[in-house]
């Protein structure tokens, strides 16, 4: 998988916060994920998907979360989150999750 | 993986029959509300099979005599799986579009109550002692097996239904394409240069098992690992690559997978599925949107060297393709059955 794609804003190994609120975005960016931090782990490109939505959305990501930065708990499990572009802005140092 | 399969092995016997029953609860329950009801309705509303032709058809087929009840739980439990397992085939079987009615699946954030407590659908108690819920659940199964018996016979009466059409369904059920995701999976495990393709490219990767790749938005696959296992839901509705591999299982759709496997995936798969996972092996949980859809690359079965590719890919289940099994351990399979 490449570090940088063309069309891509974050590369992989970004850490990343999801917003709160987009009313443009895709709406099946799942709730309980917003405002949650993780880090991009593939770089999908823009996806045509004339089937379940007209317009092209951004460029869309993995990204990886701890579940228990979702949902608290003490578990090492993970969550891999399927999340476009305008939904995602860089996290700052400190909240950076260090996922081994 | 060889200690994975060690453990699940000493699993064999039912150690949790609570859960077993808390799981055929919420099945039957799944099928009757919004499988089955809701397609009686349909049916009765559009004029197409009128509650009065089942009342009809009814009293011409009576209920299957109740079996002698046997005494020990694990047994009762296991009767219980296997009646909705047929049951739960049988709804498919019927589950056909017609002019103007499509099969209907209900499944609305009105019915579960999300809007107003006043729409949910009732639930019928679930309160009691283990046996109490075995013996209420072995009865609401007699009943809704002959419901689903009535429903089928009067289709097939009334001619919404042919043999052919039911014959044809049963085939499609039984060969569609989860037999493309055990290929996909038999020929990744032999051939390194197509699970690199399958893993970068998706899709276009399986062209060259003469399977359609599909074209609902692009296709992930997440490899297993002997330290990862990986698990595919879709929360929001139900994406799941179903174009290149057929249905997913069932309770794919159901809540009370989609609620509990992004919190808890590893106790989810211990108690429903049986699956226990080491701790050294990270979980990881794929919940999709539309345009990436997920199927997991299990890993290949210790024991299985020199197999040809024919007997890998029957070792490959569709639960296995979104992570909450294994593939098929050969030790467990009937003697002489590869």
């Amino acid at each position: 998988m490449p570090a940088s794609h063309p069309t891509h804003r974050f590369r992989v190994g970004d850490p990343v916060q999801v917003e709160r609120v987009n009313p443009t975005g895709n709406p099946r960016t799942p709730h309980y994920i917003r405002g949650k931090t993780g880090v991009v782990t593939v770089l999908h490109g823009s996806i045509v998907n004339p089937i379940d939505h007209r317009d092209v959305y951004p460029p869309l990501c993995s990204v990886l979360f701890r579940v228990r930065d979702v949902f608290g708990g003490s578990s090492d499990d993970k969550l891999s989150i399927d999340l476009h572009e305008d939904w995602l802005t860089p996290a700052s140092p400190s909240d950076e999750p260090t996922l081994d | 993986m060889a200690q994975e399969h060690s453990k699940q092995a000493a699993h064999s016997h039912m150690h949790d029959f609570k859960g077993h029953i808390e799981a055929a609860e919420a099945d039957l329950e799944y099928w009757r509300t919004k499988r089955l009801e809701p397609r009686l309705i349909q049916l009765h509303r559009r004029g197409v099979l009128t509650f009065y032709d089942l009342v009809r058809t009814a009293a011409a087929c009576p209920a299957a005599p109740t079996t002698a009840v046997a005494h020990d739980i694990e047994t009762r439990v296991r009767a219980l799986e296997d009646g909705l397992d047929d049951y739960t085939r049988g709804i498919n079987l019927i589950s056909l579009d017609g002019p103007g009615y499509p099969s209907v699946i209900e499944d609305t954030r009105k019915e579960r109550g999300d809007y107003d407590d006043f729409f949910r659908i009732a639930k019928p108690p679930h309160d009691g002692a283990l046996e109490e819920r075995i013996a209420r659940l072995e009865h609401q199964l007699r009943e809704y097996r002959h419901l689903l018996d009535v429903l089928t016979r009067a289709l097939l009466d009334k001619g919404v239904l042919t043999a052919e059409m039911v014959e044809q369904q049963r085939a499609f059920l039984a060969g569609r394409g989860a037999w493309h995701g055990a290929r996909i999976v038999a020929r990744a495990w032999v051939d390194p240069a197509f699970k690199q393709a399958l893993l970068t490219k998706g899709r276009e990767a399986v062209r060259e098992l003469n399977i359609p790749p599909g074209r609902l938005g692009k296709l992930g696959v997440a490899e297993n690992t002997p330290t990862l296992h990986n698990i595919v839901v879709c929360t929001l509705c139900s994406c799941y690559p179903h174009d290149l591999l057929g249905d997913p299982p069932w309770w794919y759709r159901d809540d009370s997978y989609k609620e509990r496997i992004v919190r808890d995936a590893r106790g989810m798969l211990a108690e429903r599925f049986n699956l226990h996972l080491a701790d050294h092996v990270e979980v990881r949980v794929h919940d999709s949107t539309s345009d990436v859809r997920w199927m997991v690359l299990p890993c290949r079965p210790a024991g299985t060297d020199g197999w040809s590719e024919e007997q890998l890919a029957r070792l490959v289940t569709i639960e296995s393709l979104v992570g909450t099994a294994p593939a098929v351990d050969p030790a467990a399979l009937p003697r002489g059955g590869c």
